[in-house]
């Protein structure tokens, strides 16, 4: 196992592996992805106009940039299920702060500008994320765990903040200086939305991050083995703190996205949608063991849930129906994943025995993965 | 561990409980309470939704007012926590529980515990689906107040036109209630024809990203009947966004401040204000009544308060779910 993520770190084909494994992963969530496109704008023609696409794309992003932070933690081997809860209190911090807090020991009430108050929500997710993470990596909680608390402990705090009220006067006035958080974040630069535009940066950023620095390296060698990783020299609690910070901005950014398209602060807000995130980032081909799943992946899983979803309010399926195909189509999605898997490993392991043991460059085998063994144990 | 996260949760709604009562210290001062005293525990949904804070607000005030200590809890619609709440009601031995129950059914066996135990019950804004368990059932005549603000939403369409419906919480009996009675009022009018029924669970956020949908769906519809004042005002943010606000005739329920401001606005119809204020004053007077003497001071357990109806014309006089006369 070390073995193979030496060879992975010494690899010079290093980036093509992952387009031509990219693709093998993402076949499934794009056929998919090509099935619901099809079968919507059959049913209904509303489905393909193009402000129709934009609502569902803005829609789409708000899940797809949980979901490139959940892919980096779920690549890690963990789960990050505080993002919903991380969304409803960056959003109710960037409400608390437009609408004036007094200082302490003070009778002045401040005002921060909207870049500032923006960039307290988000540093509030990074927080929740800091110790997501340092709970995980310096103290093994279980992610799960240490999460889970996490989900509580900032609702908490979201309802504390705003003492269970929404605030709705996010507007600012000019005489103070705070206007444009409504009208930026909300707004619609070229045509496109503001949420979509994030989610391009993210995804590219994440992108570059995962298959261009020696981070991402470290990212997939301690998803797929550890304790490997360690031993090779790979700083296996650092990358773990960092993931959970990155996860907890992406949900901060979310928080204040979602706040400013309201426009209103609930603390209510994202309740549920670490689940929405986590089922995008396994549809894209991720599996929740860690070590293999690509941001394309997961922006494909993301459309994927989006589009099934607003499409069939679209086309008028009853509410229980709309929650029972969801579901289903979750599930029949990463079963095919999986099935798929199977029968590449088989393949894979036919060429190896037939030709050389060692892992090379070319072989169709995802050399990230485990032993049969313990895959088996972990699928 | 997962003690641990059980314990910050129970500590984090202790301290909402706590800072909500912090709220409303003006009125502690009298003490009026002769023989009272002890504990009230008061056993609500959701807080964040600003209908059942009022609830919260107002049954905190009405017992600290009366000498009353309080507790606060929100079981979110949920039996499973509401089940939990009232054994730690029971094991600390309040002296009665004010609830709104999660679910009709579901909540008979925990009135019957909590009863059974010798600590009364009194229900507000919601019923069980049995008498002589609770002391009282005090609940917002749903049907009425919902024929009510129908009959004014269809007069302002003149009786004619599509709609699409926003549709509550679908295992919460009030979502049914309310939207029966719409529809019970709307189908005297043949012209007036629903094009799709969507749930936002309340929730404005839904509303939103629901009515964004219908509207693309539906360009043309004329009309949208929420079940709750969120949804609609979140239906009404997605209607805005589309520039139709002049087309489409909102109508809410409930009666919250922000759903007063649309009504002035013009941007909402009306909507239908829950006499939740005065149901939970009742609760709390009758509640501290059988404490002192053992009677509830009313002949009937079940005791249906009556909403109002909320439109342009006496928009101006609500705030915090009370009618200034």
């Amino acid at each position: 196992m070390s073995n193979a993520v030496q060879s992975q770190a010494s690899n010079g084909s290093w980036s093509k592996r992952i387009n031509l494994n990219a693709l093998l992963i993402e076949g499934r969530a794009l056929i998919a992805l090509a099935i619901i496109i099809v079968t919507f704008s059959i049913m209904t023609p509303n489905f393909l106009q193009p402000d129709n696409l934009l609502i569902m794309t803005r829609h789409v992003a708000m899940n797809a940039i949980l979901a490139l932070g959940m892919l980096l933690v779920i690549l890690n081997g963990g789960i990050d299920l505080s993002v919903g809860s991380t969304v409803g209190l960056s959003g109710v911090i960037a409400g608390y702060l437009l609408r004036g807090y007094d200082l302490p020991l003070t009778e002045l009430i401040a005002y921060p500008p909207v870049w500032v108050v923006v960039l307290i929500a988000c540093a509030a997710g990074m927080l929740i994320g800091y110790v997501n993470g340092i709970l995980v990596s310096r103290f093994r909680v279980a992610p799960f765990i240490a999460t889970l608390g996490m989900l509580y402990v900032a609702r908490g705090f979201a309802l504390l903040i705003t003492n269970g009220e929404t605030f709705t006067d996010l507007f600012g006035r000019p005489e103070l200086g705070n206007t444009g958080f409504v009208s930026t974040l909300a707004g619609r630069p070229l045509g496109i939305p503001m949420p979509v535009w994030v989610m391009a940066a993210v995804a590219a950023a994440f992108s570059l991050l995962l298959t261009r620095t020696p981070f991402g390296r470290w990212l997939y060698a301690t998803g797929s083995n550890s304790r490997a990783a360690e031993l090779s020299g790979v700083p296996v609690k650092k990358v773990q703190t960092r993931i959970y910070i990155l996860s907890g901005v992406c949900a901060g950014i979310v928080g204040v996205l979602l706040t400013a398209d309201l426009p209103a602060a609930t603390p209510r807000a994202g309740e549920f949608y670490e689940l929405n995130a986590i089922a995008a980032v396994v549809i894209g081909g991720a599996t929740l063991s860690g070590g293999r799943g690509t941001v394309r992946g997961t922006l494909i899983g993301a459309f994927v849930i989006g589009f099934l979803v607003d499409g069939l309010v679209l086309i008028g399926v009853s509410v229980f129906w709309q929650q029972v195909i969801k579901g289903a189509v979750i599930i029949l999605a990463v079963a095919l994943d999986q099935a798929q898997q199977r029968l590449q490993r088989r393949r894979g392991t036919a060429r190896a025995q037939g030709s050389t043991p060692a892992p090379g460059p070319t072989s169709p085998s995802r050399p990230r993965h485990g032993e049969p063994a313990a895959q088996g144990s972990t699928r | 561990m997962l003690r641990r996260s059980l314990v910050a949760v129970t500590s984090m709604v202790m301290v909402a409980a706590l800072a909500a009562c912090g709220d409303d210290d003006g009125d502690g001062g009298d003490n009026g309470g002769e023989e009272g005293g002890g504990t009230i525990a008061i056993i609500t949904v959701d807080p964040s939704n600003p209908y059942w804070k009022a609830e919260v607000d107002t049954a905190v005030a009405e017992a600290e007012a009366l000498g009353y200590e309080t507790t606060v809890n929100a079981h979110n619609n949920d039996p499973n926590q509401q089940n939990q709440f009232i054994d730690a009601a029971i094991s600390s031995q309040v002296s009665a529980i004010i609830l709104d129950p999660a679910g009709a059914q579901e909540s008979v066996g925990a009135v019957r515990k909590a009863t059974d135990a010798g600590i009364p019950v009194f229900l507000v804004n919601a019923e069980i689906d049995e008498q002589g368990i609770a002391k009282s059932q005090i609940i917002s005549n749903n049907a009425q107040g919902a024929t009510l603000g129908a009959e004014a939403w269809v007069e302002a369409m003149g009786g004619e036109g599509t709609f699409v419906e926003l549709f509550g919480n679908p295992t919460d009996n009030n979502a049914q209630v309310r939207s029966d009675a719409y529809h019970a009022v709307i189908s005297q009018y043949p012209d007036l024809v629903m094009l799709q029924r969507e749930t936002a669970n309340w929730d404005r956020q839904q509303g939103k990203e629901k009515m964004e949908l219908l509207l693309r769906a539906h360009p043309d519809v004329d009309g949208v009947i929420a079940g709750n004042d969120e949804m609609a005002l979140g239906a009404i943010q997605a209607i805005k966004e589309a520039g139709k606000m002049d087309d489409i005739l909102v109508l809410g329920f409930d009666g919250n401040d922000e759903a007063a401001a649309a009504v002035a606005a013009g941007e909402m119809v009306a909507t239908v204000l829950q006499p939740i204020v005065e149901g939970t004053t009742l609760a709390v007077q009758q509640a501290d009544n059988y404490i002192r003497t053992g009677e509830t001071g009313v002949p009937e357990e079940k005791q249906s308060i009556n909403c109002v109806l909320i439109t342009q014309e006496n928009a101006g006089q609500l705030s915090g779910f009370r009618l200034a006369s």
